[in-house]
């Protein structure tokens, strides 16, 4: 009854107009048990395209499309027909997309997608929802991520600190000046130039009946004429050394975050062995990772510690990497979730120290082993649902890969060894040219001890066994190379 | 046999529940066996159609509310974290290895009534799960060493948590809202103990032996297994849990006779914020009056809400409006939570909250928007339940307060039961400004 329905409502969309559909970019992911449908378009809008003085600007256009009203509903009339949905959607903005997503239950599909297709292609850009988006995202900027999260903070300024000049340095959100700055205006000339019918890839998951990717790629032309957005030369400045930004905002605690950029991108074969690397040093939010045991399980400064070859935002709230926030460029990176200040530098030695041995030994085979055997069935649990399935694809689609990327991952897991892991922790790792952000509560006595390689012992309330007390003396006095000309200190209105 | 196990779970494809049930039909959508062993310990079992995986949830009926003893708050959670130091068979290296190996999505977590470890992992390693698992619930051992530098991981967790304002307020909010009642701290506990944990060494083997047993202790498996396999596993690994449980007698709080307020600071730069609790009963499935709030949570602050399209969309004075109905084992709060843009308003919004609570008291709520909530909460629900650990995951806060999976069915008719007058009598009940309780904070920093 229900299907004969659909089958009814999708002839009379498709009886509209019959464009041919470009299969390249469309991604499909069928699933004839999933009583849902995932819908998501990836469009190359991502912060990345911010005109210089306008940062932020990506950003509250995305949201203005999601959260602001369309010209056929106010904010609060959409709210009121969604509502017995139980559905929404969403823009989420990262550096190269902004991707336009929503899923909902096949019985409510309709007058769901009504919804859904008038935000992306009528939305009203009217001064209310403006004001209120734009002082929202200023507020994010000035108090929540500046004051309520210094890891967030530590993760920002790090890449600040590593891509300053470039359009990968500042917060997906923007700046300050930049958010200030900004127009209606600026918002509807951003959506004219990319929400257009060549710069988006149409992603569909779930239950849906085929009929119905004609029906979305035919509303999807509606959008206005204009090319594929070229994305901006990234050209990070040299690292000359290892480079130290403290920010002092008198924290109780110091988060750190240390990194450099790796030219290379998932796909590649070296990027399954770095990650088989990586997941031993650094594995996110699991005891595994090395760094843990060293940090927290072993020495209990903290909550954990971990590191990335990938970008993995909201790294406090996930578990499991997120979909779609794809980049041309990565980081290596190391995260220190906040230890206390007293026991900061010792911290930054242990886990400079711990890279510094990773890329001078390299793994033993039993590392390797164990590690590799890891990863082929932790990453089952990346994509359990149709909706994770359609994000993986999506970002195949980013990528350029044929073969899926999870795909050539477990197969890279059958062949990949101890060798390939080794060589690619020498050809992308090192520790000689490197950027540290610091967020801290005493950044003048701090940069005095890193820069003059001051001793930092460190004692504990409990007894400690002789291996890891003798391996304390090595951490405090490991040598981190920290010149006062690659140092300095900021205060948080120098941030973004 | 491993390679096409992986191909497996490669192409698996959930088996969702597509149909909602009419009104009166029980909306659980998935067959289950629930029974106890002779000590006690519950298991539930539920078979799903996820080729090649399994959900495994252990849930412990305790959390932060059963720490009764001046001094000892945060102990609950601290088990969370020391549960995985290990046991003589599998000492806290052992046990990690052998997760590792498999690939388990493994964690834990703590709140006021429960703690729950759950993991994720490939159907073939099911019977090396259940070995560690019941071993550590039924043998932990942890030196004091180890005890101590795990307390220093938990004040990390603390240091974490105290930059974001809302953890501040909130701790503030039960601080003054419970005189007699655990509720009183929240679940990492208050910071002077947490500071004190390292010397509690003796009193968390006490904690241990008092609630980790067999018959406060839930078991949830969903995913592709074989029930007949699993029960006797079930029997052979936890058959021989001994040991007895006592509930804890936790205070009762007395009624509250005054409206409560207090002012705090918050050493950073903040919008102001305003965190409103009122006292409220304890989960139930047939108190209509408490099933009433669920509804009221939606119609009176939800962004369908009159509050919220006031508040937030026409005149912007407010940036976020959020709330917490429960559920909760004891009687606890209603929470309301309110960030403002300018300080200048707070007594506004503070007003313009009660006038809200004062309104559902005397108006009846309208039976289309209500019928349009009940079929959205089942549609909710329903959507929600697209992986093994998605389904394990929604049970245990409902097995917590009951100790039965029932109480899911059972929640979701009374809740659609409740009609227009149901709303109205619970409003007037709760919200009386005598059991009122208001924190605000402000930012140190301008």
């Amino acid at each position: 009854m229900k299907t004969i329905f659909l089958t009814i409502l999708i002839g009379a969309f498709t009886m509209i107009t019959a464009q041919s559909l470009d299969e390249s970019r469309i991604v499909k992911v069928f699933s004839q048990f999933d009583p849902s449908i995932s819908i998501r378009i990836v469009f190359n809008a991502g912060a990345q395209y911010d005109p210089v003085g306008k940062e932020g600007l990506s950003y509250l256009t995305a949201q203005m499309i999601s959260d602001g009203a369309s010209k056929v509903n106010t904010r609060s009339e959409i709210l009121e027909k969604l509502f017995p949905l139980a559905a929404s959607f969403s823009m989420n903005t990262s550096r190269e997309v902004s991707v336009f997503c929503g899923r909902v239950h096949k019985d409510n599909f309709k007058p769901y997608y009504e919804l859904f297709i008038q935000q992306i292609l009528s939305p009203a850009f009217n001064e209310d929802d403006f004001k209120r988006i734009k002082q929202n995202t200023l507020n994010y900027l000035t108090t929540t991520l500046k004051y309520s999260s210094d890891e967030e903070l530590g993760k920002a300024a790090l890449y600040n600190f590593i891509y300053a000049g470039t359009p990968y340095s500042n917060p997906i959100q923007g700046t300050e000046a930049g958010i200030k700055s900004i127009s209606i205006e600026d918002v509807k000339a951003f959506y004219a130039k990319y929400y257009n019918r060549s710069n988006f890839v149409l992603g569909i998951g779930g239950g849906y009946e085929k009929e119905l990717i004609s029906v979305l790629w035919n509303d999807l032309e509606k959008l206005s004429d204009g090319n594929l957005a070229a994305a901006p030369k990234i050209s990070a400045k040299e690292i000359t050394g290892r480079e130290l930004v403290i920010v002092d905002k008198g924290a109780a605690a110091t988060a750190i975050s240390i990194g450099f950029p790796i030219n290379i991108v998932r796909g590649q074969k070296d990027w399954y062995a770095l990650a088989i690397a990586n997941s031993w040093l650094g594995e996110h939010r699991n005891s595994s990772s090395h760094l843990y045991q060293v940090i927290r399980e072993i020495r209990g400064l903290n909550y954990g510690d971990y590191s990335y070859i990938e970008h993995y935002p909201n790294g406090g709230s996930l578990n499991k990497p997120p979909v779609n926030v794809p980049r041309r460029q990565h980081i290596f990176e190391i995260w220190i979730r906040p230890v206390p200040n007293e026991t900061a530098h010792f911290a930054l030695r242990a886990a400079l120290r711990e890279l510094k041995l990773l890329i001078d030994n390299g793994l033993t085979q039993e590392q390797f082993a164990a590690t590799r055997d890891f990863l082929k069935k932790y990453i089952l649990h990346y994509a359990p649902t149709t909706n994770m399935r359609l994000g993986y694809a999506l970002d195949d689609k980013f990528y350029g890969l044929n073969e899926s990327h999870l795909a050539r991952y477990r197969k890279a897991l059958e062949t990949l060894t101890l060798s390939d892991v080794n060589s690619a922790i020498k050809g992308y790792l090192q520790y000689d040219k490197l950027k540290i952000a610091v967020i801290t509560g005493n950044g003048e006595s701090l940069l005095k001890q890193i820069c003059e390689e001051q001793e930092s012992p460190i004692s504990y309330s409990s007894a400690k066994n002789q291996e890891v007390l003798n391996e304390d003396k090595f951490i405090s006095i490991f040598p981190l190379g920290i010149k006062i000309d690659n140092a300095k200190i900021l205060t948080l209105d120098k941030l973004f | 046999m491993k390679k096409s196990l992986l191909i497996l779970l490669v192409l698996m494809s959930v088996n969702l529940f597509a149909e909602i049930p009419e009104k009166g039909k029980k909306i659980f959508p998935f067959p289950y066996q629930k029974y106890s062993l002779e000590n006690g310990f519950k298991v539930i079992l539920i078979p799903f159609d996820s080729p090649g995986l399994v959900s495994y949830y252990t849930v412990v009926r305790t959390g932060s509310r059963d720490e009764w003893e001046p001094g000892k708050s945060g102990f609950a959670h601290f088990f969370e974290h020391i549960m995985f130091r290990g046991t003589e068979k599998h000492p806290g290296n052992v046990y990690d290895s052998i997760v590792t190996s498999i690939g388990a999505d493994a964690n834990a977590y703590t709140s006021d009534d429960l703690t729950v470890y759950h993991l994720n992992f490939a159907s073939e390693d099911l019977e090396k799960v259940m070995d560690i698992e019941s071993d550590r619930f039924q043998n932990l051992k942890f030196t004091k060493e180890q005890f101590q530098t795990e307390s220093g991981a938990v004040y990390g967790e603390y240091r974490k948590g105290r930059t974001n304002p809302w953890e501040v307020g909130i701790e503030a909010l039960r601080d003054m809202a419970f005189e007699k009642h655990t509720y009183k701290h929240t679940t990492i506990g208050f910071e002077r103990d947490i500071k004190d944990m390292p010397n509690q060494y003796d009193y968390s083997i006490n904690f241990y032996n008092r609630y980790y047993r067999p018959s406060n202790c839930v078991l949830v498996v969903v995913g592709d297994f074989i029930p007949e396999e699993v029960k006797n596993r079930v029997k052979k690994y936890y058959g021989d849990w001994k040991g007895s449980y006592t509930p804890p007698k936790i205070d009762i709080e007395p009624a509250q006779t005054a409206p409560r307020m207090k002012e705090i600071s918050y050493p950073g730069k903040t919008l102001p914020m305003i965190i409103m609790g009122y006292k409220c009963d304890a989960f139930s499935t047939s108190n209509k009056d408490y099933l009433s709030t669920f509804h009221l949570n939606d119609l009176a602050f939800g962004e369908t809400s009159e509050l919220y399209k006031k508040l937030v969309l026409n005149e912007q004075k407010v940036q976020s409006l959020f709330t917490n109905p429960g559920p909760s084992r004891d009687a606890y709060l209603f929470e309301i939570y309110v960030e403002v843009k300018d300080a200048k308003d707070i007594q506004y919004v503070i007003e313009e909250v009660r006038k809200t609570l004062e309104n559902f008291a005397i108006e009846p709520v309208s039976v289309e928007k209500l019928n349009k909530l009940k079929m959205r909460n089942k549609y909710g629900f329903l959507m929600g339940l697209d992986s093994p650990n998605a389904v394990a995951g929604i049970l245990p806060q409902f097995i917590t307060m009951t100790g039965d999976i029932d109480a899911v069915d059972e929640f979701y008719l009374g809740l659609d039961a409740i009609t227009p007058d149901d709303i109205l009598h619970s409003t007037k009940k709760y919200f009386q400004s005598r059991s009122e309780n208001i924190i605000i904070l402000k930012g140190e920093r301008e």
